[in-house]
């Protein structure tokens, strides 16, 4: 079945993203200064404005910082509902937004704060591949 | 003389109708019956409005009031932009560039439903190009309910809150709108699910983003209101009340949701804490406090924020009885964005409420209907735009 749900356009800015999405690597930027990783992607660091910025691979790791379940959403998402999304504590820092798989949306009270998650990866076109966070076993 | 009361509010009005109007209404329409109202009441003709401030429809309305401003400001960052405008107003009026200045509001939520949006005030939020929006536009979130769930979640891990401590704040706010008669959910009469609710119907409304039920999320209706603002000599000149700027302060800790450090602290903290220090007044001196309500969580968190209750304590102000008619903190009077009306920006019914509870005009009511008068003469307003990301306060006092 083909992929029914919102597909990003990529901009230059974003590019390196995808390409690295597609091989399965979870790539974030990083400033060459400070050293720190900043998401999203950004013509500028937002802790010390340097514009030197590369690309590293990430863990795919990180933590759940907050979360809640969505029970009423538009177009392919609408026949998903119940879903979680969350907000995900990078393991590299800052955070980065998901529909979270691996918990039961029926039953928000067994979802943890802090539960460990790894990255994995959609493919809803054939050079677009979304990342999902996935609640593991510690 | 200082910032501080350089200016005053002289007037506050809404448009004819609003909520759900039966015949549906332009943007536009609700802005003008607003400004022709608020002009009727002071006594100030339209013709000598110097500055416009509106949520991105100021050159529209200015071309349609046939005005020339010497001031445009056209600021749309959610629904916290009016309170914004206020501040922007008494800059420009302290700087002397105009005398009289225009906050005008005009938002069909309601009747774009039917008839499009049709020049309705629109929140700029990120669009093609913009990195944020295309990381976050994959996961399925619908609006502003899918997102502030998410500083619910956090807060109740943080502090040991539940959902339910929060329902306690569209109970107190529902009461309060069934003293408003013009509150879309005033009574069985205005809406067949108006008039008193419980906790239990709060808890058990129809699930929106878990914790929010629909109950804990704010109303979608129509509302135009319009505030004038001047100089003090003109203040003191006309046939209503001024309600004194002593303070005012903005400030932003993110456009997208992403980008919110803390889930459980806003701007509100460093926007509140520029209008307290201008106005030399403290939390401890406010009598009313009318604090944006697009969702339960918001005004608990902004009380906290504003310095109204401890953090992890704001919804003890609602729990405890405190923001309730007959409270010592009335919050909220006129049933709020919960309760009375909420247009998608719900900042200007902020403003209006706060000028006519200050002008103790609020049994006279405006548009002829009655409200509910407290005893206050210092109120604090907070509105909060965006995904609790730009903040407005103002710091109101009474004329002596
Ligand atoms: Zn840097």
């Amino acid at each position: 079945m083909s992929y029914n749900k919102p597909i990003p356009t990529p901009s230059p800015l974003t590019q390196p993203f995808y390409d690295g999405a597609k091989e399965g690597k979870l790539l974030l930027p990083r400033c060459q200064d400070c050293n720190r990783v900043h998401w999203y992607p950004r013509h500028i660091c937002p802790f010390c404005h340097s514009v030197n910025i590369d690309w590293i691979e990430g863990s795919g790791e990180g933590r759940v910082h907050t979360f809640a379940v969505q029970h009423r959403a538009f177009g392919g998402w609408a026949e998903e509902v119940p879903f979680v999304t969350a907000y995900i504590d990078l393991n590299e820092g800052d955070r980065m937004v998901t529909v979270l798989r691996g918990v039961d949306a029926n039953d928000p009270a067994s979802i943890r704060i802090g539960a460990k998650v790894k990255v994995e990866f959609d493919q809803a076109s054939e050079d677009i591949h979304i990342p999902f966070w996935r609640v593991v076993e510690e | 003389m200082g910032l501080s009361k350089a200016a005053a509010i002289v007037g506050a009005a809404e448009s004819n109708e609003i909520g759900y109007p039966e015949v549906p209404k332009t943007s536009l329409d609700l802005h003008i019956e607003a400004i022709k109202n608020v002009s009727n009441q002071t006594g100030i003709p339209i013709s000598a409005i110097e500055g416009i401030f509106s949520a991105g429809q100021s050159s529209e309305i200015a071309e349609h009031l046939g005005l020339h401003p010497k001031y445009i400001d056209t600021t749309s960052v959610g629904g916290c932009s009016f309170e914004i405008h206020v501040h922007h107003a008494l800059l420009a009026i302290y700087a002397g560039v105009i005398d009289v200045a225009l906050v005008t509001h005009g938002e069909n939520g309601w009747s774009r439903r039917r008839i499009g949006a049709g020049g309705g005030g629109h929140y700029a939020g990120g669009g093609a190009g913009s990195p944020g929006t295309e990381m976050t536009m994959s996961y399925g979130f619908s609006g502003a309910p899918s997102n502030y769930s998410h500083a619910m979640v956090r807060h109740n891990h943080l502090y040991g809150t539940t959902p339910e401590d929060f329902a306690h704040v569209p109970v107190v706010t529902r009461d309060w709108a069934t003293l408003n008669p013009r509150a879309v959910m005033s009574s069985k009469e205005t809406h067949e699910f108006g008039g008193p609710i419980t906790i239990d119907d709060v808890q058990n409304a129809r699930m929106i983003s878990w914790p929010l039920t629909m109950l804990h999320c704010c109303l979608v209706t129509d509302h135009g209101g319009a505030v004038l603002i001047a100089k003090p000599e003109i203040a003191r000149s006309l046939k209503t009340n001024p309600v004194w700027i002593a303070g005012a302060g903005e400030n932003m800790s993110h456009s997208n949701m992403l980008e919110m450090g803390d889930f459980t602290a806003t701007s509100a903290f460093a926007s509140s804490h520029t209008a307290y220090e201008m106005a030399g007044l403290g939390p401890e001196d406010m009598e009313l406090a009318l604090l944006y309500d697009s969702f339960s969580i918001t005004p608990a968190l902004t009380a906290e924020m504003v310095g109204l209750a401890p953090r992890g304590k704001g919804h003890l102000l609602w729990k405890e009885g405190h923001a309730a008619p007959g409270g010592r903190l009335p919050m909220n009077t006129n049933g709020g964005g919960l309760s009375f009306n909420h247009s998608g920006m719900y900042g200007m019914q902020l403003l209006v409420e706060a000028y006519r509870q200050l002008s103790g005009t609020a049994e006279d009511g405006l548009n002829g209907i009655k409200g509910k008068q407290t005893n206050a003469r210092t109120c604090i307003v907070n509105g909060t735009g965006g995904s609790l990301s730009t903040t407005g306060t103002l710091v109101l006092v009474a004329d002596d």
